[in-house]
């Protein structure tokens, strides 16, 4: 481990670099899902969707009472465990109230003034935004903050893999303290069962605690420098099947968008807006395809944030991510679906390094940071360009 | 016209919706006392009064659980006030201000309640709506008497707030104390929301008292609960894990401390869960589910104290709320607050923010729920006692065992 002197807490350890890009993959993974919404939105609209991220928020809550309707709500039996079942039920209830959600948003705020100067949807958007966020605040739940009961996730254990093995001459040093530290604990809670108060204790009480304590800082000393030669990847289950998910979700989407003939008709209106209209295309089947889809990605999105990373809902919850996701579609090339994903992976991973550097405090900044970087080199996006085929 | 008819279309839709919502969960969101308030007896007051007080708190948003109980405190101190006769038989009245549990929202609630022109207001239950309360109310000379407010500069330059509550300065170092010296031990991680100026300002008391103590911070991380911040704790918590340290000071709010205890666990963290009194709602039993038993906070006041003013005060509480106990100790510190004031109002030489100013700022030895008050030559920071608490599972409405108290002068 190399720390820096003059920074005593900005240490590097390469032993947690390899977690810590896995971390960052994961998040740049459901960052992508959100961030595909912004990128089709804007190829067939040149639309930035700012109420996107309060899809998301909807999501996360269509989620949150799909799993109240199977009994993990307040107050349901303790008992109860979810099962695969349980997680693609929540997933398809998100779905589809993020999917309802776009298609209402598109119907009744954009379609009557799609024709209308382009500010005027660009403030349509903003004000949407701001009424969920605020509105979401008097008819979602008052009472604060809201959880997705860990109970719905069965595969919450960890995949190891352990990449470099401890030390074994410290290892095996550790191993032999084991026994000595069982012994000592028995005996102190032994004591510490007739002692009236645990934080005052008798003098054997406090002996007894002394060379437990001892023992444990020991045993802890040489494990904590055994693991720090270490090097182990720790990937929950629920996240390779979240992964595994998304990665069925954008094929699917690749799919839709390549091989259909609605996703000809999206490209096709990607292009040019008007030709395509003349071409006989139905311009308001494709636009609210196009919502429905994205929103619906969103809302897988939601889903697995709230479920799988256990992030707390609220109304304004949507606003973070959804702030990033249109970063990281901007970063890969604003209308370009692989450039979404790729942006979105890049903000994950950076943003990760950033805190395994121990810089933690600075981590949401880095997201603009790398976006005005790459738009003073390439104002398009990584890969953006007026060439390349938009949707 | 038909822009106008889509968008109402959109709200009518979005109500009947959320309506259905509403609906679905009404029956069992119970974290509040409001809910269960009994509405036969109506307050004493109708705010035609000539003399007013300000109860300013988060009546919604995150900080929900708090704010109805300070505002119910409030009440049930004025109340109590008023049928004793008043103030020289004159009725006192109250102005509720929601500040939605947000600073920019504080600032509003606060010009609305001076507007109405009251002698002095009471709240915050945060220290970051208190510093906009203060803020607004420092040019017309009104005296602030903030409920649950601990961050340690609150009152600095600032003569005319004061609080019912210990300080950062004292709450971190009990608990560095406490882990130190009750827990034995010695390496520590520490995890701020700097989103909150009440976590930093903790998070910098504990740490050096715990450095100077003779333990080790192995890791001293962030994350943002607010603004463009995202709540997403894996890499920091990564961090943490490889340090694997016995202790881990989280001193953010039970909105964050919750999901964050549950995830350090995922993540292989094994320490010991430490907190200040953000901790203190007991929906983060539910958000955190097992992680967070064992944790210990620090607190105010626990409802299992036999002294009279605890118990004369729950059995007042009980008789208005259907028998419950306040879930959050907001209830006695707004109770506290309120009393406090009518106090120093019924002593004030003139009946208006001056006088009720200098009053205030005389109060010496005034009996509350959560010990003795003595603002006099204190700069508005009584010097009080604290208690450390331990999370158990929920048994009735008590979840916090008692576990050690010190007094301003065993943290030195």
């Amino acid at each position: 481990m190399t720390t820096l002197s003059a920074l005593p807490l900005a240490s590097v350890d390469f032993t947690t670099l390899p977690q810590q890009l896995v971390n960052g993959f994961l998040l740049g993974a459901i960052y992508a899902l959100v961030a595909l919404g912004y990128t089709m939105v804007y190829g067939v609209l040149k639309l930035i969707n700012f109420a996107h991220g309060e899809v998301f928020m909807l999501g996360s809550y269509g989620a949150l009472f799909t799993s109240w309707m199977l009994g993990f709500g307040p107050g349901g039996n303790e008992a109860l465990t979810g099962s695969w079942v349980t997680l693609v039920i929540m997933l398809f209830g998100s779905m589809l109230v993020s999917g309802t959600a776009g298609f209402l948003i598109e119907r009744f705020a954009y379609r009557p003034i799609r024709n209308h100067p382009r500010i005027a949807s660009l403030i349509t958007a903003i004000g949407l935004s701001l009424l969920l966020q605020y509105g979401g605040q008097i008819f979602l739940l008052q009472g604060g903050k809201q959880a997705i009961n860990s109970k719905v996730n069965p595969y919450a254990d960890d995949l190891t893999f352990n990449l470099v093995k401890p030390d074994q001459k410290l290892a095996a040093e550790a191993a032999t303290y084991q026994k000595r530290v069982d012994d000592a604990q028995v005996a102190k809670d032994k004591q510490f069962e007739h002692e009236p108060d645990r934080f005052n204790p008798s003098p054997l009480g406090v002996s007894l605690e002394k060379t437990l304590n001892e023992l444990k800082e020991k045993q802890s000393d040489i494990t904590n420098k055994a693991n720090l030669t270490a090097v182990t990847l720790k990937i929950p289950k629920g996240k390779l099947i979240m992964l595994t998910a998304i990665l069925g979700l954008m094929c699917s989407l690749w799919y839709l968008v390549m091989k259909t003939r609605m996703g000809r008709a999206m490209r096709a209106v990607s292009v040019d807006f008007n030709a395509a209209s003349l071409m006989g295309i139905n311009l308001n089947t494709v636009i609210t395809f196009t919502f429905i889809l994205g929103s619906t990605l969103a809302g897988a999105g939601a889903m697995m944030y709230s479920t799988f990373q256990a992030a707390p809902i609220d109304s304004f919850s949507g606003a973070a991510p959804g702030v990033k996701a249109f970063v990281a579609a901007v970063l890969g090339g604003i209308g370009n679906i692989p450039g979404a994903v790729l942006g979105a992976l890049v903000m994950g991973i950076a943003e990760n390094l950033v805190t395994w550097s121990g810089y933690s405090s600075y981590r949401d900044a880095i997201a603009f940071v790398i976006l005005i970087g790459v738009l003073l080199f390439r104002p398009g996006g990584i890969l953006g360009s007026n060439k390349v085929e938009k949707v | 016209m038909k822009i106008g008819g889509s968008n109402l279309n959109l709200i009518a839709l979005g109500l009947v919706v959320s309506g259905i919502l509403v609906g679905c969960t009404g029956g069992n969101t119970s974290n509040g006392t409001g809910n269960n308030v009994a509405a036969a007896e109506p307050d004493t007051w109708d705010g035609t009064e000539a003399i007013k007080i300000g109860c300013v708190t988060s009546i919604s948003g995150d900080n929900k659980p708090w704010g109805t109980d300070q505002l119910e405190g409030c009440k049930l101190a004025l109340n109590e006030f008023n049928k004793a006769g008043g103030l020289d038989g004159k009725k006192v009245g109250m102005v509720e201000g929601d500040t939605a549990s947000k600073p920019d929202q504080a600032k509003l609630a606060a010009e609305k309640v001076l507007s109405q022109g009251v002698v002095g207001i009471v709240g915050e239950v945060s220290s970051g709506n208190t510093i906009q309360i203060a803020n607004s109310a420092k040019a017309k000379g009104v005296p602030v008497v903030a409920v649950g407010a601990t961050r340690t500069d609150l009152t600095k330059d600032s003569p005319h707030v004061f609080r019912v509550c210990y300080t950062d300065a004292f709450q971190g170092p009990v608990m560095a104390t406490f882990a130190f010296e009750k827990l034995h031990i010695k390496k520590m991680a520490i995890l701020t929301d700097n989103f909150l100026p009440y976590s930093q300002g903790l998070s910098d008391s504990f740490r050096e008292k715990f450095k100077a103590l003779g333990g080790t911070i192995v890791a001293d991380e962030k994350y943002e609960s607010g603004g463009k911040g995202l709540p997403d704790y894996q890499g920091v918590l990564t961090n943490i894990a490889k340090m694997n340290p016995e202790g881990l000071f989280l001193s953010g709010y039970f909105t964050e401390v919750g999901p964050i205890t549950k995830q350090a666990r995922a993540n292989g963290i094994k320490a010991t869960f430490l907190g200040g009194d953000g901790w203190d709602s007991d929906t983060i039993l539910t958000s955190a589910g097992d992680a967070i038993l064992g944790g210990f906070f620090c607190n105010h006041y626990n409802n299992l104290d036999t002294s009279p003013e605890v118990q004369g005060f729950l059995t007042k509480w009980r008789a208005k709320h259907g028998g419950s106990d306040p879930s959050t100790t907001m209830g006695a510190l707004g109770y506290d607050a309120m009393s406090l004031t009518l106090d120093a109002l019924k002593r004030a030489k003139t009946k208006d923010s001056k006088g009720l100013l200098d009053a205030v700022e005389d109060t010496t030895g005034f009996k509350g729920v959560s010990g003795e008050i003595t603002l006099k030559g204190n700069h508005g920071n009584p010097p009080k006692k604290a208690i450390v608490v331990e999370v158990t599972k929920k048994n009735g409405a008590n979840w916090q065992k008692f576990a050690v108290s010190y007094t301003p002068d065993q943290i030195k």
